[in-house]
């Protein structure tokens, strides 16, 4: 007999099977057992009482409180976040004339409204590697999809026509030449842009390249734009991560990070500005951006903590800050870990990949 | 010797072969003709758009075929041999049983393999003619794991069939059944790839499993 049928094998890869399947099967019926009920509150910056208020669902209700303690009632909190709540307060007559001597109306509140969010888990899945570049200037009011995408290259940008499924060699040539003309050094380090037409506008693509410079990119009248987004104030080494906005009040082109986890945005001028918070690693954190026309509320989600920031919506600079631990872990989880001390998981909140950790909660 | 067990393994499962040839070519030409469908219908534009912002692959009517054929196969190989104990022929076949039962199951997973290389190239040769290559490239990544599935399917059945023993055969498939199940944790796109090491070194594990039934059942338990 063949030494590998020996008995003692097949024994020994029938324990080994068995105990990864208990490490993973347990672990995963003890959860649908006993579910978590992780609630987080939603959290805006009140800058009349200087405060973040605290909306938490409780017995079915919402309930309003402030870090302090202090609870509020529906209508002392509208009137609290005037900006967030103003449809309210317009229906009741509610809404003040002006605040911090700027005249406030619906259309100005709900210009300068934004919000942004994103997780690990968003950022952490595979790229398709195809990007399509919406015309920035069509003189239409709807956005168009292109009959084209691109793919990245190592030296340059490649666009394919759609319904022959050839490259556009003019297209993809014109376009890398522009960028290599601007200075860009290929190949393409970081890149975002939104692809979807249900948006106002279009600022195309925010790039890196492979000197960490950052550029952006847009197509003009079938024609491309680019432009260097400078930061020789701000000395920024690496970035780890770009994204692209088209916020309604087009004073923002983006928010990017370095590798220092430094958070900053990108103005429609073209400069980068420091956005007030302590460190946001996108590999790590959730991230929720509420903003208005005075300040944005920042929100981070740590493996540990949440932590909750209000920054000037114009220069960026921190107002408030609150960091609140997470609570105690249930006593559920407590028993877990101790009557399953290894647990194999497949899945996990910071990606969307199947990947095989161990005791990874 | 083992040309006889491979002739007489295609003489038993030839009928399956051919109909599970006819089920996956009809199913991957039905999932192409939809795709063509949906680039006429929709335009190409919008369905790469589609495909790219919102990592649609339009493949997921596949992904338990490839489970499902294996288990068959398993079956159709297997059941005969354990329900009037036609096994005892081939183990007293005047090779060791190992040799016969290795031929029997590296015969069916060769053809499997072949059926679903088949499978994977039509679909790919096919799709390059529409779809970029990060697409068809994609649509490979995402099936993949669903054809290592449809392998260990057919090892893992193999295994609980060969057990003599009914409350053995029950452990074996409590055992085998989520190792099969991590081929399919996700639908989405491209999202298996870490796990394919994993799932290719399960591939070698559980096909060693039905030999230690088979040699259960040459210890006569029952």
């Amino acid at each position: 007999m063949m030494k590998i049928f020996q008995i003692y094998n097949f024994k020994f890869i029938i324990c080994f099977l068995a105990l990864i399947v208990l490490a993973w099967v347990l672990p995963s019926l003890y959860e649908l057992v006993s579910p978590r009920t992780d609630k987080t509150p939603f959290v805006v910056y009140s800058c009349l009482d200087s405060t973040f208020i605290k909306m938490e669902v409780q017995d079915k209700q919402v309930h309003y409180t402030d870090f302090r303690g202090q609870e509020w009632s529906k209508s002392e909190a509208d009137s609290l976040l005037p900006l967030f709540s103003f449809r309210q307060l317009v229906a009741e007559g509610r809404l003040p004339d002006s605040l911090y001597g700027v005249a406030l109306n619906p259309k100005l509140i709900q210009q300068n409204a934004f919000h942004f969010k994103t997780s690990p888990k968003q950022l952490n899945k595979p790229a398709v590697g195809l990007y399509t570049m919406l015309e920035s200037a069509s003189g239409r009011v709807d956005l168009q999809l292109p009959p084209d995408v691109f793919r990245l290259t190592k030296d340059g940008l490649e666009f394919i026509d759609c319904e022959t499924n050839k490259v556009n060699k003019a297209k993809s040539l014109s376009f890398s030449r522009e960028l290599t003309k601007h200075g860009f050094a290929f190949p393409v380090q970081l890149i975002w842009g939104n692809g979807t037409t249900r948006k106002d506008y279009d600022n195309g693509f925010l790039l890196t390249d492979s000197n960490n410079r950052l550029f952006q990119l847009k197509m003009v009248k079938g024609t491309p734009w680019v432009r260097e987004i400078t930061n020789e104030k701000l000395k920024i080494k690496n970035y780890i991560q770009v994204f692209t906005l088209e916020p309604a009040n087009r004073k923002l082109i983006g928010l990017v990070v370095d590798d220092a986890y430094q958070l900053y945005a990108v103005r429609c001028t073209g400069e980068l500005a420091h956005i007030g918070i302590d460190a946001y690693d996108p590999q790590t954190m959730q991230i929720t951006i509420t903003g208005d026309l005075f300040h944005w509320t920042i929100t981070e989600y740590t493996a540990t903590d949440s932590r909750y920031y209000a920054v000037d919506a114009n220069t960026f600079e921190q107002v408030a800050c609150a960091i609140v631990p997470d609570p105690e872990r249930p006593i559920a989880q407590k028993i877990e870990r101790i009557i399953l001390p290894v647990r194999l998981r497949f899945t996990s909140w910071r990606t969307q990949e199947i990947i095989p950790t161990i005791n990874d909660d | 010797m083992l040309r006889a067990i491979f002739y007489k393994e295609w003489l038993k499962l030839r009928l399956f072969w051919c109909l599970a040839f006819v089920i996956h070519i009809g199913l991957i030409a039905y999932l192409l003709l939809a795709l063509r469908s949906t680039l006429l219908a929709t335009g190409v534009v919008e369905t790469w758009a589609t495909m790219i912002g919102r990592d649609v692959l339009m493949v997921n009517a596949l992904m338990y075929i490839p489970l499902i054929t294996g288990v068959c196969i398993a079956l159709c190989q297997w059941l005969p041999e354990m329900q009037v104990k036609r096994i005892r022929l081939t183990l007293h076949l005047p090779i060791d049983y190992t040799m016969s039962i290795g031929a029997m199951l590296f015969c069916s997973l060769l053809c499997l393999c072949g059926l679903f290389a088949l499978d994977a190239a039509v679909l790919a040769i096919v799709e390059q003619i529409w779809l970029p290559r990060e697409l068809v490239w994609r649509t490979f990544l995402t099936c993949l794991p669903w054809y290592i599935g449809g392998l260990l399917g057919y090892s893992v059945s193999s295994w609980c069939l060969l057990e003599p023993q009914w409350k053995i055969r029950c452990v074996d498939f409590l055992i085998g059944a989520p190792i099969v199940a991590l081929c399919f944790l996700t639908a989405q796109p491209a999202c298996n790839i870490a796990m394919w090491p994993w799932l290719i070194l399960a591939i070698p594990a559980t096909m060693c499993l039905p030999f230690y039934s088979v040699y259960r059942f040459k210890l006569g338990k029952q």
